[in-house]
């Protein structure tokens, strides 16, 4: 497992699930069913507020976990986290 | 798709789990379109009741379930399941989940979770749902079954390489189908939270489950274990773990995310595609919960029993036949025992009124209601316990002749429809006062007298407030006790819900604002108790309440074993009136407990009985006491507030009480209508009536409209309504959708009759803005006549009364105020002596010192009670082996631990040991260090020499004995009580040389003059106010009395320092003369007295 976090850049399909994505430069093709998923955060460890109405935003973030590939050979396991607030990608996690 | 409805939903009446009220969920699921809701509460049927009242209201259906821990043979974790009840079965379901509820509480012997967890073993549960059904368990994530089908999926491969999990859930499914076998009495319940795949709650999990249910074809349906309203609800969720599991965030486990909210039934139907992967199945996912919830939807009425009054049978009562005709033979049988010389003209009235209550009693059916009443109210004084009838009870004449209350309504002008009409159904509530200490008899004497079947105590959910609320979140955050109860300290008077805004006002909390500017923590601190406020905190017993039903009682509650053991009710007193329970409040008041130990120590020292119930209620003696604004110790008017009061008002008569008691509330005041009153009453303003019409009702307040009763006689005469349907006028004033149709009645029938359209607008702006001050005058007299007794006491057996206040402590200070107050009243203060202490304040007899006749030749030893650490097995040895003849002998009989010992010592509690009157407590402190520095203590046994332990010891001498002030600083650390002599003495010097005035020669000054005030802090209030600031009062006590003063904004900030927090203080002032006897200081400044005390020993050193 490798740890990356880094900006990407995601294509998504009618669902709003990943279909494709950019990463140092290469294009990467989702080859399997994302799997969609809601991890936590330790808002007390990094938050500055926690008001009541801020949203669960403090408290989780939305994870994609898909087969994805470059060309035939490398096919691995990423995970994306989605920020749905600015609509942006971070690759998390490869697995091989 | 047709809808969906949740059938896993907690409130957040499931201790520190759930997170939103139930009123609140169901009106979400109405914006949602929901038509039914569950609520299955954790542990208990907490919520229920307000989530079906809330449901009827809103026109949804209501379903109940409860969610327990279901443990197996050997007492190991099976499952959390939920516990569905089914409806409409004539409460079938409804019993049994009430039962299966109280059984997962009994054998818990006290209401401590953490020590007796609640949990059910499985074959409880079978046996409870038995043969014919009523419930349907809900089997999910949180169960074997669900555990099991993640056991091996943590690798990769998906359902196919789980084939050892799922036989492993398959097992544990088989164990549980085995113990439930009728049809529809178990479902798997399908959860997703969406958590990482092959965790628990992760659609993964969800699919696995749904698989096994189909494959042995269990009905499987969908929820959302639903904890919290809104996802932002999630954080207050992981505050509310942290309580739950008492450690802080991050150091257990916390929930995965923040999906556990109230979705919409589009969500769930998405989920539904989502775990089934095809929409057949989906489709049919969510019409099996469909069903399952239509099964499952209550007929509250014929289910619950909502609405249905419900009492004992006639056979426990003891009656037969009819029981309004016994009503009505008690009744008249009441009036020659309470009017006995009275004249024909009062008799008349008494039978007319009498009729008049009866009819009403009789219309709405509750003969048996009072017959039951009247039954408790006969038991407690047949056990000799002082009672009395409190609240608007106190204005029901039936109430008096069956020997409910102890005022006559008709001398005191109380209303009935106040307490009933037949303009309402709902039970009234008759509150009887009793001695607190006797209150846990009268609880087993009910529960004995009419079966544990129909009795059960009332419960109560306390609710987190300002400082708890910090305080959990302060755990929460992980922050240290005392930065925690240094935040606590200055939180005075405001709502958590508005902590933040609160820091920049209050002066108090600026060190804490600033904290907060510079510590990301104490910002997070400021939310977190904002989001904590209000919610339930935990269950409790009652004070007061007790559940009389009938027979069917515990079919209708579930109970659970409270801090007293009885059995009590999950339900609280907001509870009681929709599901028709007859709640009779039982309250432990320590004034009569005080009361009654007065009256039995001037039996026991001086063979007098009084008859405190039956004294003269026009003493003159009293009310001149009363008038001094002596009135420590007073029920009622010994606060700052009122001792302020009484020196303006000055009263005179008994209906003076009943007045002064219910001007003293936050309507009156912030109303501004004590000022006129007064002005009325003391001749400087001419009253006015308004109008003629109301001066016959008015004469009594001075024009005031100050009670209940003035109200409705005021819509009475003013339109003619009667006066039931003004009482129901009265309560519609508060309800601000249903004012303007009393308004319009007002003046319409009010100009119909005549009168000049500036009188209506009068009366009507005075009626609008009482619906928030009165108070009900039955109330009032209720509470006065305990006021006048302890008065009346105070005046006539000093001794004997403030023996009971510091036995049974009913008043807002502390003992050492009172202790003050006995040596300033002349009582008798005897010290510590263990040959003559006990466990309580007993009044002894003892010789005149001088030849003074006034001297009394009685006084008060002080109790073994006070002596810190003292154990309770400690003082039963002392008392069980008194007397003692020397200092070794009580040593080796009452066997006192080392520090007992010592401290006993060090207050003199050893002195009268000695026999040698040159001995010292120096020489008795050298003797007891012999003693305990013996490493093995020798037993006492007859075939023993216990040599060094013999009679007639020696003690060692020449050991000096204590200066008053070490004697007096020993005291306040052993006992919390300045005995010898008062604390603030020591300081006489300084505070002389300061020119610092005694408390009682306030009352000689002018207004606005200067002074300097010092003493021991009594007591500290933040009373609301008119203008909406906050203003402190605070008290001190310097040995001649009290000195009151006050601080408003400015001095506020200037001493925000010692403003709550520092005992000992001088106050720099104004005087401001209030009444005859009334004077209290305005402050500018205060200091802490032992600092100055220092400075000054200093500056006189050098």
């Amino acid at each position: 497992m490798l740890r990356i976090d880094e900006k990407v850049s995601v294509l998504v399909n009618q669902l709003g699930e990943p279909i494709g994505f950019s990463w140092r430069g290469a294009s990467y093709l989702v080859n399997s069913k994302p799997v969609r998923w809601f991890a936590r955060k330790q808002w007390w460890v990094d938050a500055a507020r926690v008001q009541r109405g801020i949203g669960a935003g403090v408290l989780e973030v939305e994870m994609w976990r898909l087969q994805a590939s470059r060309s035939e050979s490398d096919r691995a396991q990423f995970e994306l986290i989605h920020n749905a607030q600015s609509n942006s990608w971070q690759l998390a996690r490869i697995f091989n | 798709m047709s809808g969906f409805t949740h059938l896993n939903v907690a409130s957040a009446f499931s201790g520190h789990y759930g997170v939103t009220r139930p009123e609140l969920l169901d009106e979400a699921a109405v914006a949602l379109g929901f038509d039914a809701l569950a609520v299955a509460d954790r542990d208990g049927l907490y919520g229920s009741v307000k989530h079906i009242g809330a449901c009827l209201k809103l026109g949804i259906q209501p379903i109940v379930g409860v969610n327990l821990c279901v443990l197996s043979e050997t007492g190991e974790a099976l499952a959390r399941c939920v516990i569905l009840a089914h409806g409409q079965n004539r409460g079938a379901g409804w019993a049994k989940l009430c039962a299966i509820t109280s059984a997962a509480h009994a054998g818990r012997r006290n209401n401590n979770k953490r020590e007796y967890p609640v949990a059910i073993k499985r074959s409880k549960l079978a046996q409870l749902i038995g043969d014919d059904g009523g419930c349907t368990i809900l089997l999910g994530p949180d169960s074997d079954v669900g555990r099991a089908t993640l056991a091996s999926s943590q690798g990769a491969g998906g359902s196919q390489g789980a084939g050892g999990a799922q036989g492993a859930a398959q097992s544990a499914l088989a164990a549980w189908l085995a113990c439930f076998k009728l049809p529809g009495s178990l479902a798997i319940e399908v959860v997703t939270h969406l958590t990482e795949p092959g965790t628990a709650y992760s659609t993964l999990q969800a699919q696995r489950m749904l698989q096994l249910a189909d494959h042995n074809k269990v009905p499987a349906v969908l929820t959302n274990a639903v904890r919290y309203l809104q996802p932002d609800d999630a954080l207050t969720a992981d505050v509310l773990d942290a309580a739950r599991f008492l450690e802080p965030l991050g150091f257990f486990e916390p929930q995965p995310n923040a999906q556990a909210w109230l979705k919409p039934s589009e969500a769930m139907h998405a989920i539904a595609v989502e775990v089934a992967g095809d929409r057949t199945r989906a489709l049919q996912l969510i019409e099996t919960t469909n069903r399952l919830a239509a099964r499952c939807k209550l007929d509250a009425p014929n289910d619950c029993g909502w609405g249905k009054p419900k009492t004992p049978e006639k056979s426990a009562l003891g009656i037969d036949g009819n029981p309004f005709e016994v009503l009505w033979q008690k009744a008249h049988d009441g009036i020659e025992r309470f009017y006995p010389r009275a004249s024909a003209r009062t008799l008349q009235e008494v039978q007319h009124r009498l009729s008049k209550e009866l009819i009403t009693i009789s219309k709405l059916g509750f003969a048996t209601y009072f017959l039951t009443v009247a039954d408790v109210a006969q038991m407690i004084r047949d056990m000799k316990i002082r009672s009395q009838a409190r609240g608007s009870g106190a204005g029901s004449l039936v109430n008096y002749l069956l020997g409910i209350s102890g005022v006559d309504p008709i001398e005191h002008d109380l209303l009935f429809e106040r307490f009933l009409s037949t303009e309402r159904s709902s039970l009234p509530d008759i509150d009887i006062d009793v001695e607190s200490a006797r209150r846990h008899d009268i609880y087993n004497a009910i529960f004995k007298r009419y079966g544990s079947s129909r009795v059960t105590l009332l419960s109560m959910q306390s609710t987190y407030r300002g400082r708890g609320a910090m305080r959990d979140s302060g755990l929460a955050l992980g922050l240290e006790d005392d930065q925690i109860d240094d935040i606590a300290k200055n939180m005075w008077r405001f709502s958590a819900r508005s902590f933040r805004g609160a820091l920049g006002t209050k002066p108090e909390l600026a060190k804490f604002a600033e904290a907060v500017e510079e510590d990301r923590r104490m910002n997070l601190l400021v939310d977190i108790t904002e989001r904590l406020d209000r919610l339930p905190r935990h269950i409790s017993m009652h004070p007061c309440g007790v559940i009389l039903g009938d027979t069917s009682l515990l079919q209708l509650t579930s109970v659970e074993p409270s801090g007293m053991g009885l059995p009590m009710s999950q339900f609280d007193k907001d509870d009681m009136d929709p599901m028709g329970m007859l709640k009779l409040d039982v309250l432990g008041v320590r004034m009569q407990s005080a009361m009654a130990y007065a009256v039995r120590e001037a039996a026991r020292v001086r063979g007098e009985a009084i008859d405190l119930d039956n004294v003269p209620r026009d003493d003159a003696a009293t009310y001149k006491l009363i008038r001094t604004t002596d009135t420590l110790g007073i029920f009622q008017i010994e606060s700052p507030g009122q001792r302020e009061l009484t020196g303006k008002h000055q009263p005179t008569e008994f209906n003076d009480l009943t007045i002064q008691i219910s001007l003293f509330r936050p309507g009156p005041m912030k109303g501004n209508m004590i000022a006129p009153y007064l002005d009325g009453r003391h001749g400087f303003a001419k009253p006015d009536f308004i109008h003629r019409d109301l001066e016959p009702i008015l004469r009594e307040s001075w024009g005031i409209v100050i009670f209940h009763e003035h109200v409705l006689r005021i819509l009475n005469v003013m339109t003619g309504c009667g006066l039931a349907r003004a009482d129901e006028f009265r309560r519609s004033l508060e309800n601000p959708r249903v004012k303007p149709i009393v308004e319009e009645f007002f003046r319409r029938e009010t100009k119909l009759r005549g009168y000049p359209q500036a009188v209506i607008d009068r009366v009507w702006s005075i009626l609008e803005g009482f619906s928030s001050f009165g108070f009900c005058k039955a109330h009032g007299a209720a509470f006065a006549l305990p006021t006048y007794q302890s008065a009346w006491l105070k005046t006539h057996y000093p001794t004997e009364f403030m023996a009971g206040l510091f036995t049974h402590d009913p008043g807002m200070y502390p003992r050492r105020l009172l202790l003050s107050e006995a040596r300033r009243l002349g009582v008798k203060i005897l010290p510590l002596n263990v040959n003559r202490s006990t466990d309580e304040y007993l009044v002894e007899k003892v010789a005149r010192k001088t030849t003074d006749v006034n001297e009394p030749e009685i006084g008060v030893r002080m109790s073994l009670v006070d002596v810190q650490g003292i154990s309770n097995a400690e003082i039963a040895r002392i008392i069980a082996e008194q007397p003692f003849d020397s200092v070794g002998d009580f040593y080796m009989r009452a066997k006192p631990s080392r520090r007992t010992l010592e401290r006993l010592a060090l207050v003199g509690a050893l002195d009268e040991l000695t026999g040698d009157t040159a001995a010292t407590r120096g020489d008795i402190m050298a003797r007891v260090r012999q003693l305990n520095s013996v490493k093995t203590r020798p037993t006492l046994r007859s075939d023993q020499p216990t040599l060094d332990f013999e009679i007639g010891e020696q003690l060692p001498t020449g050991n000096a004995e204590p200066t008053l002030a070490q004697k007096i600083n020993d005291e306040l650390n052993i006992m919390h009580m300045d005995v010898s002599d008062h604390v603030i003495e020591q300081y006489r010097p300084m505070l002389d040389a300061m020119g610092v005035l005694r408390s009682d020669e306030l009352v000689g000054l002018r207004s606005k003059t200067d002074v300097l005030v010092a003493g021991v802090r009594v007591a500290t209030q933040t009373p609301p106010m008119r203008s909406g600031k906050r203003v402190v009062f605070i008290t001190l006590d310097d040995g001649a009395g009290c000195s009151d003063a006050t601080f408003f904004d400015e001095a506020q900030s200037r001493c925000s320092s010692v403003l709550f927090n520092t005992r000992l203080m001088v106050i720099a002032g104004k005087t401001r003369r209030t009444g005859v006897r009334g004077v209290s200081l305005m402050a500018e400044n205060a200091w802490d007295l032992t600092e100055l005390w220092n400075q000054w020993l200093a500056a006189k050193a050098s």
